[in-house]
């Protein structure tokens, strides 16, 4: 479903992906580590359209479609879910009225009906009541104010009304401690399904003990240096990313 | 004192026949009056070399040539009126037509005991001594040529007074209508508005027209608050296209008292509003908040002036602005803290957002600091809308433009919000204030 070909992108004429390949299937999980400034998060960047990264090589395709050559919101609306590492406070914008907006936005793109009132909200109390999340939620302005894990959870929560069938979580356990990290682990657990592909991109091993990825790559350098399962996270936890890049520990 | 020509706008002033202004046997409106007249004189007609008129050019407002309305009284039907009407607002409401009070498009059946309201010039010539001590009271010669000129040559406007201790249940809603005649004509409406002790009531303020009407509003407004009581004052403006607007407001508020204002400014051409607040009692509190939004050949401008002339009182002055197109806006507040005014508390934000290359915002906060056990702070801001916010929105699906929409939305609403205890007031606005975005070309 998604294919990256040499991917090379520069930020502020910078070189920071190198050439990068990656394969994702249907339903696939796929984690994505690296030390500190790999190139993890402008990956997550380019797939999502972010202004300022600037794709000087290579190829990205997305259920056969040049995603490069997409707008940020076509992206979204052909069903690619970024979950933010920083999200954005937006005060004066309303939770309920933002995802309508959002849902109503992809839906109105795809050719399907916009949803009224009351099947939205059904909706929305549906999948707050999978994700264990608090119906004060709604009444809230998106993550105004919300500490660190209610944002990451608030990002869960987008995901699973937007429905996308490929999300990428853009090291969702930073900044979170472990009760946090448990409960959006379970939120994106509840969420996997053989029609959802998942990028989990992070820094430490951890979230990988409550998020079972099926690939586990290394990012070094702008490019993936290595590609195995589970157990490739348990060693490199074990020996750090020196074992693998030969530098010193990041 | 050096008497000026006043220009274009010695037209604004009663002629000979200045005998026939309402109340003109009352001494005391006669020496008012005459002050007001060596003031308008001693002032000149401000220019750019004026601080308080740097950014606001008088010169489309001369060209227009404005001459004032006669005595006889307007003729606005129920239709022109009908446009204009909020479903849904309950409300003691008086309309002002051209600057004068008309009872037949009012609606002022079932006042509460202790709440007066009348036009003002059927007040002077029927019950002046309700008026002696109280009009020009807060106001005094005024701000400016202008507010002079309208003390010289007030003819009618609105009086609400409200007895000690009398809470309303129902907001007061005053309309200013313009209609215009074929030649553009100025309309000088004067209001005061007194509150006795421990009073409370709401004011809702909306100034309306058509954009074929070429005319001009003139306004004085006077707030005297007693001890302790609450005035909530929502002034929108929403006039024509080809209306020049100017108002001065100026608000006395006594010991513990506490005055709530909330100005919306989005249309005429050219707007010019002064709030002038004076506490005259301590731990008085008085609340200033704003929105406007200038697009092409628009020009909106707010002045405040605050003085905290005694101890302890606490003011907020909270202005965001949108500029769009060509739209131009000035924000200059003041507040001014005396020597003997001890902890004061004073709070002024100014948040602009420019939507293109082209609009433009003057702005101007300054502190006056006098006294040395005092809370102020100022701060201002002039930006665009943040890349990374924009992106969030569009990485949820959510297009450009409407993504942009939201945002200006969001941020206007963070004022508006103090309209919610007003819901279809609030929804009014929201929707004025959407529909203006849906017109704007983000560039």
């Amino acid at each position: 479903m998604l294919t990256i070909k040499g991917l090379r992108a520069s930020v502020a004429g910078r070189e920071i992906l190198t050439g990068l390949d990656l394969d994702v299937g249907p339903g696939e999980v796929h984690a994505i580590m690296g030390p500190n400034g790999s190139g993890k998060s402008t990956l997550s960047y380019v797939l999502a359209g972010r202004d300022g990264y600037e794709v000087t090589g290579g190829e990205v395709r997305f259920d056969g479609d040049d995603l490069l050559d997409l707008d940020p919101e076509e992206r979204a609306q052909r069903g690619l879910f970024l979950a933010f590492q920083y999200p954005v406070e937006l005060p004066g914008v309303n939770n309920t009225y933002f995802l309508k907006a959002a849902l109503n936005a992809i839906r109105t793109a795809r050719g399907e009906a916009a949803l009224d009132s009351v099947s939205f909200m059904r909706l929305m109390k549906e999948r707050l009541k999978v994700l264990h999340l608090d119906e004060t939620l709604l009444k809230r302005d998106v993550n105004a104010g919300f500490s660190g894990g209610e944002k990451k959870r608030n990002e869960i929560f987008q995901m699973a009304m937007l429905e996308p069938r490929l999300a990428i979580l853009d090291e969702t356990d930073s900044g979170l401690d472990i009760d946090a990290l448990r409960l959006v682990a379970d939120g994106v657990n509840a969420l996997r399904s053989p029609e959802r592909s998942m990028i989990v991109v992070t820094h430490y091993q951890r979230l990988l003990d409550y998020i079972q990825p099926d690939h586990v790559h290394v990012l070094a350098k702008g490019r993936i240096i290595r590609s195995g399962g589970k157990e490739l996270a348990m060693e490199l936890e074990e020996k750090g990313y020196g074992w693998i890049t030969g530098e010193e520990a990041a | 004192m050096n008497a000026q020509p006043l220009g274009q706008f010695e037209d604004w002033l009663p002629g000979g026949g200045a005998i026939d202004l309402p109340g003109a046997d009352l001494d005391w409106l006669a020496t008012a009056r005459q002050r007001a007249l060596a003031s308008a004189r001693a002032l000149g007609v401000p220019t750019a070399r004026h601080e308080a008129w740097r950014y606001t050019s008088l010169k489309g407002l001369i060209e227009q040539a404005f001459t004032p309305y006669g005595a006889a009284a307007p003729g606005a039907r129920p239709d022109d009126l009908e446009a204009h009407l909020i479903a849904g607002l309950d409300s003691h409401r008086v309309v002002l037509v051209d600057g004068r009070f008309a009872p037949g498009l009012s609606d002022l059946g079932d006042l509460p005991a202790g709440l007066r309201i009348a036009g003002l010039g059927q007040l002077l010539s029927q019950d002046p001594d309700a008026l002696q001590g109280r009009l020009t009271g807060v106001a005094g010669t005024g701000a400016h040529l202008f507010a002079a000129l309208n003390t010289v040559a007030m003819r009618d406007g609105l009086v609400v007074l409200v007895e000690p201790g009398v809470r309303l249940a129902r907001p007061i809603e005053l309309i200013h209508l313009a209609v215009g005649t074929e030649r553009p004509g100025v309309a000088q409406p004067r209001t005061l508005i007194a509150l006795g002790e421990g009073a409370e009531a709401t004011l809702v303020e909306r100034f309306v027209g058509t954009d074929e009407a070429r005319c001009c509003t003139n306004l004085v407004g006077e707030v005297a608050l007693g001890r302790a009581a609450t005035l909530g004052h929502y002034r929108v403006q929403t006039e024509g296209a080809q209306t020049f607007h100017i108002s001065a407001l100026h608000i006395a508020l006594e010991s513990q008292s506490r005055y709530r204002g909330l100005n919306v400014g989005l249309g005429a051409a050219w707007a010019r509003t002064d709030l002038v607040a004076r506490f005259a009692g301590e731990g008085a509190e008085c609340d200033l908040s704003g929105l406007y939004l200038a697009g092409d050949r628009q020009l909106i401008d707010f002045h405040l002036d605050v003085d905290h002339a005694v101890p302890g009182c606490a003011s907020r002055e909270r202005f965001k602005g949108v500029l769009h197109g060509k739209g131009r806006a000035v924000f200059d507040g003041r507040v001014l803290v005396a020597r003997d005014a001890q902890q004061s508390d004073a709070e002024m934000v100014n948040n602009n957002l420019l939507l293109s290359a082209n609009a433009e915002i003057d702005t101007k906060p300054q502190l006056e600091i006098y006294a040395d056990d005092v809370k102020c702070s100022h701060g201002t801001t002039v930006g665009q809308i943040e890349p990374e916010t924009l992106f969030y929105l569009r990485a949820r699906g959510i297009p450009a433009i409407e993504a942009r929409r939201m945002l200006c939305l969001a941020f206007a609403e963070e004022i508006l919000a103090d309209l919610r205890p007003l819901g279809p007031l609030h929804g009014h606005v929201a929707e004025l204030v959407g529909a203006r975005l849906e017109r704007v070309a983000f560039d």
